[in-house]
């Protein structure tokens, strides 16, 4: 029990202890009465009584340790989570984008999977139909699940980690954090992560990656 | 996270595991960047280094990323559910995830494979904590309080004594 925790037991407490300090004070001598100090008219003590500027009454208080940690550029603390700086942003947007397009390609690949499952064997000389057997099916499902997944995966996590990267890098430069940054690290990575395939490509990815930045932008803002 | 050894500079448990997952994601890719950049630039014939050094970064990089990724989150969600099943932490947390996350990541090898390697990764994970739980206890005795020097001051009988 916490010593000057809640003042709930000591209240509960206050009675059964009073009662039982009465019975030494009735059963004494009555000569003994008037010098007797009588135990049962001090008051019970109760913490939250005694200090009452220290606040024990209250439950446990949590330290904020990181509070003065958080990140300290101009227009941050919209986000959906607080931030710590741009390792935060780097790891909870690559990890984000990250988890999400392994999931997303895994589901890709259980659908092909699913489409691709091996057919059954036909005997040629009975005719007889021989269905694939279970752990076969699985193994289909598996691979194709294992091909997508990370694959997409892993694009997306490169495109988070380029996005990030170039997103802290113009808040720092800037010296503030807001959506034309983010349109313009969303066009760069885009640019980047299609730099070897051609300007078509290339320009492709920047649009849709400025779109996906857009879009995200408006989302934080309509959660806000 | 109430324990007075709980590590305040990370988020707590089931919102860090994105935050590892990003972390190893983003370790793996610019690490197997510099690796396979140099690889790649060694082994391409002259004239053709730079190219060489980037199709293998291209190629080979986000690979390595997601593999550090996928280690990583998967270690920080099974120690996030050990912490919220055996409601403390202690170093047999980690020792007990990694064993989780060796099997986890050899359940197509079979069997006697996914024991193999769970207990190479607990035995892993348990070296790594011991040399951390070493460290740890250098550092407080190479910073332990050093006693009050006694006042020189012959006659004077301290407070106390």
């Amino acid at each position: 029990m916490w010593l000057f925790g809640g003042s709930t037991k000591k209240e509960e407490t206050a009675p059964a202890a009073s009662a039982a300090a009465d019975v030494p004070a009735t059963a004494a001598p009555a000569a003994y009465d008037d010098t007797q100090l009588n135990i049962s008219a001090f008051p019970v003590f109760d913490a939250s009584k005694l200090h009452p500027l220290a606040g024990l009454d209250k439950d446990l208080e949590y330290l904020d340790l990181d509070e003065e940690k958080l990140n300290t550029v101009e227009g941050t603390g919209n986000g959906i989570l607080p931030s710590r700086g741009w390792t935060d942003d780097l790891c909870y947007g690559t990890g984000t984008l990250y988890v999400s397009g392994l999931g997303l390609g895994g589901l890709v690949g259980l659908n092909e999977g699913l489409k691709h499952l091996p057919q059954g064997s036909v005997d040629p000389v009975t005719g007889a139909v021989k269905a694939a057997p279970f752990k076969l099916k699985l193994n289909t499902v598996l691979n194709q699940v294992t091909k997508h997944g990370p694959h997409v995966g892993n694009s997306a996590g490169v495109l988070g980690l380029l996005y990030n990267i170039i997103d802290s890098s113009l808040d720092a430069y800037r010296g503030r954090h807001d959506d034309l940054n983010s349109l313009a690290s969303g066009a760069l990575a885009g640019a980047i992560f299609k730099s070897t395939s051609g300007p078509k490509a290339m320009a492709y990815s920047t649009g849709l990656m400025t779109v996906a930045a857009a879009a995200w932008c408006g989302f934080k803002r309509m959660l806000n | 996270m109430s324990t007075p050894e709980a590590d305040h500079s990370r988020d707590p448990c089931p919102i860090v595991i994105l935050n590892d997952f990003g972390g190893a994601y983003a370790m793996g890719v610019i690490g197997g960047s510099i690796w396979h950049g140099i690889k790649g630039f060694r082994n391409s014939p002259y004239g053709e280094r730079r190219i060489g050094a980037l199709a293998a970064i291209k190629a080979r990089a986000p690979v390595v990323g997601g593999n550090f990724g996928v280690w990583g989150g998967l270690f920080s969600f099974y120690d996030c559910s050990i912490k919220a099943i055996r409601k403390r932490e202690d170093a047999w947390n980690a020792i007990m995830a990694g064993f989780c996350v060796g099997g986890s990541l050899a359940v197509r090898g079979g069997r006697k494979h996914m024991l193999n390697s769970a207990i190479t990764c607990a035995i892993f994970l348990g070296i790594l904590e011991g040399v951390g739980m070493m460290f740890q206890r250098y550092m407080a005795y190479a910073n332990k309080p050093v006693p009050m020097p006694v006042p020189d001051q012959g006659g004077a009988t301290p407070l106390g004594a």
